[in-house]
């Protein structure tokens, strides 16, 4: 009893583990969007006060003619009535994360008032949660039109994380068209955070562009990769010698060479190397993590429900779909069956059978009450008789012999 | 998580009350000011601009200052995050077998959809796979074209129009039932597969039919007080349907006859219970989905969701046991078996459990349970090993007996 009160306390500190990215993810894009405002008004800082300074200056020195100081004020009016526009609409973002931020963090919060694991409640919010982290693994296959459609159908938009992953499969298609432009358009949107980024994405994404110039076989082409390559990928020339090396050495190989290392680097399989890649950074930025969290839950839940009995090559008694009294194991039914063939079972101690065990002669194991219960439902049976639910056999009652399972 | 709360709480005031934009604001104004005053006076301008230089940089400063206060928010609110999700890493990544099956995961997920009636998103996320394949598949047409097939086949096979069709009959029977308190679909239902019902030795088709008298019997009542009417309605049902069950259910049947003798009061006989239970409906729209899943051969409640549920409850554990083996830098032994056990409520148990009493090891396949003559069950190897192939005494009792009158037995 006291094992069983155990097993059904919901300690949501410790469940909350699924759910870091829902408000992970917010506070990533927040601060990104906080470090915008932060580097526009620094820019405009810049500009403003020392064009201030030199205006002031050459009035007072008489080289600019009124026109002109009138026009370095203006220029700086505008420049600030820019930086409010972008203030404004950082601000309403600003707002919408904290929106969902707010609904993610009260959604956490209803857990802690469900005390137990078999509440009625705690059924609607792991719902919710499935419903979560299916949205999720659609945005990462990159079936958005499904996750759109079930986020609204189940009422869940603040807690999914649609835009990101929308423009994060944007970019991935652009990539796997081979169009760079996208990705490195967002490289140097980041470009403060990817500094710390162990990944170089955007040289490898400079390098693809050098590739493809290299490829067409044209002298011209050839010449402006030359130029490319000095300005893009020779920036971090001692730490990356090698590539930058093999670079060098591209422009002598065709495309049909045989060298392994440049045979790689002209493969269209570079890529979904990029793709992914850029998948990777994008995730390592906003940390979230690289596996959909489905994967997390489902490799954990099979094994936690697996038993020996699911993949055994003959048919359970305990939990079988032929029987009116029992249910069918979730590991045998046929969603995930195979997905769970490979995975470990789970650990128990001790044996788990109904209290009033008996065999009956074909060996198979049922608890005596629920087997003379089924019996009598069944109308072809004829009384002082027993019928095996998952064989079909018909047993005299005092063929049944009480088994000892400790 | 009050933390959490409590910080995030803090934050959204402080950005309410962040003065960022109204700072720019005056910034603006000032220089509009000046601007104003040299185009008035042209003379003026280089007075105009030296006494601009201070209030300018200062008003640069108060912007900054209100980032900086923003700034200090945000990092409260981080230091909370961390604190909750502190010890509390996900898992690592480094084998992850599920994505090598993401066809299987699909196949899940689109079932799943349809169980749950989600037929649009259902037939949404169908497409979206045949599209994602079909890009796929020409990128990559000459790689391993055999095991692509597998795949397509895999993923048409299974939510196929015909699961499709079965659980869109579902959802309509049941919103009939549910909606309308319609149970003749679902009756219909249960005639047509009556056979197989009856070998499950499935109460369905009773039930419903109960349910369907009880129904009668209460009919349009409260609007009306006609009771002679239902009731009559109902004795007409029972007259025309109950045949059937006499022999099987013939005390339910005279329950639910004898109960027409209390008609005006029914409330207080003894068969109030039959006929005001408020579950009535739900309980038997539980029963039927059960049923019908199960001659899919498909367990009552998504097991997606089941799946993901126990493996929410199972992270902790697992987690911990991540933990300490990392820094015992030991591996699991056992590849097959999960190295701790997982306490998952009860109603999360489907299947008996047979541990081997003398080696600890859970039956297998390879290592099914034995019973012996004198109805003790231990593990096929345990046996092999205790016996050494002649006679023994049981381990529990004084029992001897030889291996070969041991029998398998089926859990």
């Amino acid at each position: 009893m006291a094992a069983e009160l155990i097993s059904i306390k919901l300690n949501p500190e410790s469940h909350l583990i699924l759910d870091q990215p829902l408000l992970r993810l917010p506070h990533e894009l927040a601060r990104r969007n906080f470090k915008t405002v932060q580097r526009s008004v620094e820019r405009e800082k810049e500009y403003v006060i020392p064009a201030l300074k030199e205006a002031a200056n050459a009035s007072l020195s008489n080289t600019h003619s009124p026109d002109q100081t009138l026009a370095a004020l203006d220029a700086m009016i505008s420049r600030m009535q820019g930086l409010k526009r972008k203030m404004q609409s950082l601000q309403e973002e600003e707002k919408k994360i904290q929106t969902h931020s707010r609904k993610r963090i009260q959604h956490l919060e209803t857990l802690h008032k469900i005390p137990s694991l078999a509440d009625v409640k705690y059924d609607q919010w792991s719902r919710v949660r499935l419903d979560r982290l299916l949205v999720d693994h659609m945005l990462r296959s990159g079936y958005s039109d499904s996750a759109k459609q079930l986020a609204k159908d189940r009422e869940i938009e603040d807690l999914v994380d649609l835009g990101v992953f929308t423009q994060c499969q944007r970019v991935v298609e652009s990539l796997r068209r081979g169009e760079t432009k996208e990705a490195l358009q967002w490289c140097g949107e980041n470009k403060a955070a990817l500094k710390k980024s162990q990944h170089n994405l955007e040289f490898e994404l400079r390098l693809q562009q050098y590739i493809e110039m290299v490829r067409t076989k044209d002298i011209n082409k050839k010449v402006e990769a030359i130029t490319h390559a000095r300005k893009y990928l020779t920036l971090n020339a001692e730490s990356q010698k090698d590539e930058v090396n093999q670079v060098a050495g591209l422009l002598v190989f065709t495309q049909d060479s045989r060298s392994e290392k440049y045979k790689i680097l002209f493969s269209p399989d570079r890529w979904k190397y990029l793709s992914d890649l850029f998948v990777q950074t994008h995730h390592e930025l906003l940390s979230l993590p690289s596996q959909p969290l489905l994967h997390i839950a489902l490799s954990a839940g099979l094994s936690a429900l697996k038993t020996p009995l699911c993949h055994s090559a003959y048919t359970s008694s305990s939990s079988n779909s032929q029987s009116t009294s029992t249910s069918v194991c979730p590991i045998c039914s046929t969603e995930l069956n195979e997905l769970a063939r490979k995975m470990p079972y789970a650990h128990h101690s001790k044996s788990y059978v109904e209290g009033d065990a008996i065999v009956l002669p074909n060996g198979r194991v049922y608890g005596k009450s629920r087997l003379l219960e089924i019996s009598k439902n069944v109308g072809s049976v004829e009384t002082g008789h027993v019928k095996d639910p998952t064989t079909g056999e018909v047993f005299n009652e005092n063929e049944m012999k009480k088994v000892y399972i400790m | 998580m009050d933390l959490v709360q409590k910080e995030h709480d803090r934050l959204q005031k402080r950005l309410k009350a962040s003065q960022g934009i109204k700072n720019v604001q005056s910034t603006i104004d000032i220089l509009q000011q000046a601007r104003d005053a040299i185009a008035q006076d042209p003379n003026q301008a280089a007075v105009t601009l030296a006494k601009l230089q201070n209030p300018v940089k200062s008003s640069f400063e108060a912007i900054n200052d209100s980032l900086k206060e923003t700034h200090s928010g945000l990092n409260k609110y981080t230091k909370s995050l961390d604190k909750l999700f502190k010890d509390r890493p996900l898992p690592s990544t480094e084998h992850d077998v599920l994505s090598e099956q993401e066809h299987l995961i699909d196949r899940a997920i689109a079932m799943h959809l349809l169980r749950e009636g989600q037929f649009s998103v259902a037939a949404t996320f169908l497409s979206d796979i045949l599209d994602k394949k079909a890009m796929t598949q020409t990128s990559e047409s000459t790689v391993c074209s055999t095991d692509q097939a597998a795949i397509v086949f895999d993923i048409d096979e299974v939510p196929s129009d015909e699961i499709r069709k079965q659980f869109g009959q579902m959802y309509y029977i049941l919103h009939e039932l549910k909606e309308q308190k319609n149970l003749l679909p679902a009756i219909e239902w249960s005639r047509e597969n009556h056979e197989a019902l009856d070998a499950r030795g499935s109460n369905l088709e009773f039930e419903l039919c109960r349910l369907q008298f009880v129904w009668l019997y209460h009919g349009e009542s409260h609007e009306h007080g006609n009771k002679s009417g239902n009731v009559k309605a109902a004795m007409q049902y029972a007259q025309a349907e109950f045949q059937g069950f006499a022999p099987r259910y013939l005390r339910e049947v005279q329950q639910l006859i004898g109960a027409m003798a209390f008609c005006p009061n029914l409330r207080d006989s003894p068969y109030a219970s039959i006929f005001n239970n408020s579950s009535a409906w739900d309980d038997v729209a539980n029963f039927f989905t059960r049923e019908f899943c199960s001659l899919l051969g498909l367990s009552a409640d998504s097991p997606l969701y089941i799946a993901a549920t126990a493996g929410a409850i199972a992270l902790p554990t697992l987690l911990k046991l991540q933990t300490i083996m990392k820094a015992k830098r030991t591996e699991w032994t056992s590849e097959n078996e999960l190295p701790v056990e997982i306490s998952l409520p009860p109603s999360y148990l489907f299947h008996s459990i047979f541990v081997c009493p003398v080696s600890k090891e859970q039956a297998t396949d390879e290592n099914p349970p034995m019973m012996m003559p004198c109805g003790h069950v231990i593990a096929e190897d345990s046996l092999r090993r205790l016996s050494k192939g002649n006679r023994f005494k049981c381990p529990y009792c004084p029992n001897e007996s030889s291996p070969k009158d041991a029998r398998k037995v089926f859990l």
